[in-house]
């Protein structure tokens, strides 16, 4: 280094050559920030959009008006509602925290310590860790009503736990298949319906499964507001049971009540709400049948799903990779691992907007070298699960 | 009364304008201890350059550039060019020796962060104020009681 220049590394940066660099930077950091692509979700099954605004302003109106006082017991007016909406006797309907608590504490009052309980695989990850829960034993099965009967004989089962539509394949089992199964399972056993999911499904009516309550008693059927209702934060969730089931849903209600501002919003939503959830409806069916139909024409395995969401599997490659390669791609949808099929990915049905992404994420990550599918696991029954599932299991 | 120079009502946000470190293009490597004295000693050396360049400015310059003139009128007769000349010559040896000041300030900024200092900015300024208020200061002694009215006054007592 010259003379001169060791005097000259002293020398600082001018300030209007500084300003121009934070110029300069700061207008990178614009461009970036407007160039830059959100990561879609599409790993959820809640319903992503913000719920009707009369229902935070009927829980801001409950909370202003005092919260200072014990809700009623029984949620008598959101019961009454629900029953009316639903043709039943209110007597035969409770509500509780979630789909998801009422279910767990139906299997808990049903299930004997040893007792199995059947359970379709994959599905509901909850199911096997309610069983457990309640000191009973989860079997999953894969399969349909059949196999499902089989199992029921050949062990010492109480419980008869499946999700219609089933998440996280979305098949429904239809009214049909429901009392076969329904009229097949041996006395003392007892049917859980999760139905968290029905309002997206449109080959049958909605409440076509309370039509079996008259005739089959054992059967419960447990619906949520968490999904196509979209507020899975207000956690509520109700039961309906047959003619004498009065007793063991006394069973299963919160021993406190669901609190006050829940139920506030589930009834507003039920009077002004329905228009709102129509459309939502609408809106996965009309989605439904065009990604699942874009999928099937790039390769894909879809199964038959009237749930908000489709189960997929891509010939080679492993549903893990194909989630990690989607996420790198800013679209997150669920591995199959955690649910119980590592093949496929489940992913949400939102909007054409988002289905675009999706296919075009999709497009560019096949185009990519494969590095790492995993061989399809075979076999009909599945073990139980040794431990808890990989992700936590989204409430109902 | 706020007295607090930190308490400026939100006016500043961050930190206050002209307080922010010398930022350069890579960190300097600063020479050894013994590098850093003479570096000192440099400035010092600088500093006196500048010092002394002011303080012709003040004096010497002027009176050499009236001395110049005066020898234009004497070999040319003409006084208008010697003006001229005298004028020219104060042109040229003050900005002359204002550029020669900026340019030791300049490196003195250098050197004296070279020599360890966290030196922000010149001393030419205050250079120039401080030798302008001393020329001023020596001029009026001189004029009171040396030159002007104490030579007026002496010589009214001797009547």
């Amino acid at each position: 280094m010259g003379l001169l220049d060791y005097y000259r590394q002293f020398d600082g940066v001018p300030e209007e050559e500084i300003n121009r660099e934070l110029r300069e930077e700061a207008a990178e950091r614009r461009r970036k920030a407007l160039t830059r692509v959100q990561t879609i979700d599409l790993s959820q099954t809640t319903w992503p959009e913000l719920p009707h605004p009369n229902i935070a302003n009927s829980i801001t109106f409950i909370a202003r008006r005092g919260l200072q006082l014990y809700p009623h017991l029984r949620g008598s007016e959101l019961r009454n509602e629900l029953a009316d909406r639903h043709g039943v006797d209110p007597a035969r309907l409770i509500v509780g925290n979630g789909a998801a608590e009422l279910l767990s504490a139906a299997t808990r009052a049903l299930i004997e310590p040893g007792q199995k309980l059947i359970t379709t695989w994959p599905s509901y990850p909850l199911f096997p860790l309610m069983a457990r829960r309640a000191h009973g034993q989860a079997v999953p099965v894969s399969g349909g009503v059949d196999a499902l009967l089989a199992a029921v004989a050949e062990h010492d089962t109480r419980v008869v736990a499946v999700a219609s539509p089933n998440d996280p394949t979305g098949e429904l089992l239809g009214v049909a298949e429901l009392e076969r199964l329904l009229v097949g399972l041996p006395d003392g056993v007892a049917m859980l319906l999760d139905e968290a999911l029905i309002e997206f499904a449109d080959t049958q009516p909605v409440d076509a499964s309370l039509a079996l309550l008259e005739e089959h008693p054992r059967l419960l059927v447990f619906r949520s507001f968490s999904k196509a209702w979209g507020m899975a934060g207000l956690r509520v969730g109700y039961a309906i049971g047959g003619p004498g089931s009065q007793e063991l849903l006394a069973e299963l209600e919160p021993d406190l009540g669901v609190n006050e501002l829940s139920q506030a919003g589930a009834l507003e939503a039920l009077r002004t709400a329905g228009e709102l959830l129509d459309k939502h409806v609408h809106a996965v069916a009309v989605e439904r049948i065009r990604l699942s139909t874009a999928l099937c024409k790039r390769g894909f395995e879809v199964s038959d799903s009237q749930a908000n969401f489709l189960w997929a599997a891509h010939p080679t490659l492993d549903g893990g990779e194909l989630a990690a390669r989607l996420s790198r791609a800013g679209v997150l949808v669920a591995a199959g691992g955690g649910l119980g099929e590592p093949r496929h990915v489940r992913i949400s049905l939102r909007n054409p907007v988002a289905s675009d992404r999706l296919l075009a994420a999709i497009d560019s990550t096949l185009a990519q070298p494969e590095d790492g599918a995993q061989p399809e696991p075979e076999g009909n029954a599945q073990p139980e699960p040794q431990s808890e599932p990989e992700s936590a299991p989204e409430a109902a | 009364m706020r007295t607090d120079p930190s308490d400026n009502g939100g006016l500043f946000v961050g930190r206050r304008p002209g307080t922010a470190p010398v930022r350069y293009r890579r960190l300097p490597q600063r020479g050894s201890a013994a590098r850093q004295r003479i570096d000192r000693y440099i400035a010092d050396a600088m500093f006196a350059a500048m010092s002394t360049l002011s303080l012709f400015c003040w004096g010497p310059i002027p009176l050499a550039c009236l001395w110049i003139g005066s020898q234009v009128d004497y070999y040319s007769g003409s006084i208008s060019l010697g003006i001229l000349a005298a004028f020219a010559g104060l042109f040229i040896l003050l900005f002359g020796s204002l550029k020669l000041m900026r340019g030791l300030d300049e490196g003195w900024i250098l050197v004296r962060r070279a020599a360890g200092y966290d030196q922000r900015g010149g001393v030419l300024s205050r250079v120039f104020a401080v030798t302008a208020a001393i020329c001023a200061g020596a001029f009026g002694i001189w004029f009171i009681f040396i030159h002007g009215p104490g030579q007026m006054v002496s010589s009214n007592q001797g009547q």
